[in-house]
């Protein structure tokens, strides 16, 4: 293991639908495909939290937390502030929203997911400082809370850094 | 929740019209590799999607798999996923060379699994045509021809349940595994029927909790 691995605390895989939050040295990581991941980052307080979006919008109330945008996005930035204990302000990075398998049925889901991210971003006014979507691959997305960058690899491909 | 697609007894009428599927399928494959073969099916899982994209690998590695889209009265995906090393492997034996001839995924390599994939999922889909076979219905089942990939298993499998995902909270996909001459090998074979086939086969292998089953389905 290397030194910058030594210094770097790499969580379990964040999975479909669910959140995480960390703190500066932590690193967040999940797999997306049609999903987005939604990195919303503190620059100052070196805090941050991924989110894995399904959907981009939620049919019931049990759905869970964060599963769909709608209901995501907000329930990260409230575990945000509980986490800050004072106000906090946060800028956002997506990835994710591929059509993996040309001829299904639900090939647009992605890009319906991106959208409803971007929109309900823009209704927070938490800027998007970068983003990778589309495509018809899928990516493994790494969100490093020591300076906020977000690292996209794809199969094949060299990674990103956004 | 919202109740899953299939209750108890419906999937167990489906699990006997795969056990078929991969009989037929295990025939078919046993000619074109000419050594025996068989393929069973291992599980009928209903569970949450997020446990069910991690059913190939839970980790990150890629794989390489070979994917047909299913048109029909039955739609959805089906699925022939390999890790590289198995997926050469498969490729010597279609094209009948030494273990260990297939060093990378040349064009050669990719056409002997896609063809594999072709052979095992049409030897599958005629036998579920023929299990759910009703009177003047049209129940041709038509694959789209298979394409190959290589990416994450998590993210091919959030994508391929996604349909199931929008209308259930527990998603069912078919799980198959293959032996070639009495070695168990590292290929899967993974049904993902979409959501209104679901419910459309619900309606085929009987009524819900009653233990009736619908007209001419009784066979399976």
């Amino acid at each position: 293991m290397g030194v910058e691995e030594d210094s770097q605390r790499a969580k379990p895989l964040i999975r479909m639908g669910e959140m995480a939050t960390g703190v500066d040295g932590d690193v967040l990581r999940t797999l997306l495909g049609s999903c987005v991941g939604v990195a919303l980052y503190d620059r100052r307080k070196k805090i941050g939290g991924l989110a894995h979006i399904v959907l981009p919008r939620s049919r019931r109330a049990d759905d869970p937390p964060g599963k769909c945008a709608d209901r995501a996005i907000p329930a990260l930035i409230a575990m945000l502030e509980r986490d800050a204990d004072g106000a906090i302000k946060l800028s956002a990075k997506l990835a994710g929203g591929a059509k993996m398998l040309s001829s299904s049925k639900t090939a647009d889901i992605g890009e319906q997911n991106q959208r409803a991210c971007e929109q309900l971003l823009r209704e927070l006014r938490i800027p998007i400082l970068a983003q990778d979507c589309g495509g018809n691959q899928g990516r493994r997305m790494s969100f490093d809370l020591s300076t906020g960058s977000v690292t996209i690899s794809i199969v094949g491909r060299g990674d990103i850094d956004l | 929740m919202k109740e899953p697609a299939l209750d108890p007894m419906q999937l167990s009428r489906l699990e006997v019209a795969l056990h078929r599927g991969s009989a037929n399928a295990s025939e078919q494959l046993a000619k074109w590799l000419d050594r025996p073969v068989v393929i069973e099916l291992d599980a009928l899982r209903l569970s949450p999607i997020a446990e069910a994209t991690e059913m190939l690998t839970a980790g990150d590695d890629p794989i390489c798999y070979c994917s047909m889209q299913m048109q029909g009265p039955i739609g959805g995906q089906m699925i022939l996923a390999f890790d590289d090393s198995s997926g050469r492997e498969l490729a010597d034996l279609a094209l009948a060379q030494p273990a260990g001839t297939t060093a990378d995924w040349s064009e050669l390599a990719m056409s002997a699994v896609l063809e594999t994939t072709n052979i095992v999922c049409c030897a599958y889909l005629n036998a579920l045509s023929d299990q759910f076979r009703r009177p003047n219905q049209n129940m041709s089942l038509v694959p789209s021809p298979p394409e190959f990939h290589r990416d994450y298993a998590q993210s091919l499998m959030q994508f391929a349940l996604m349909d199931q995902a929008l209308e259930f909270d527990l998603v069912i996909l078919a799980e198959t595994t293959f032996t070639i001459e009495e070695k168990p090998v590292r290929w899967n074979l993974l049904f993902v029927p979409d959501a209104s086939s679901l419910l459309r086969l619900g309606q085929w292998l009987g009524k819900r909790d009653t233990g009736v089953t619908d007209a001419n389905s009784d066979e399976c």
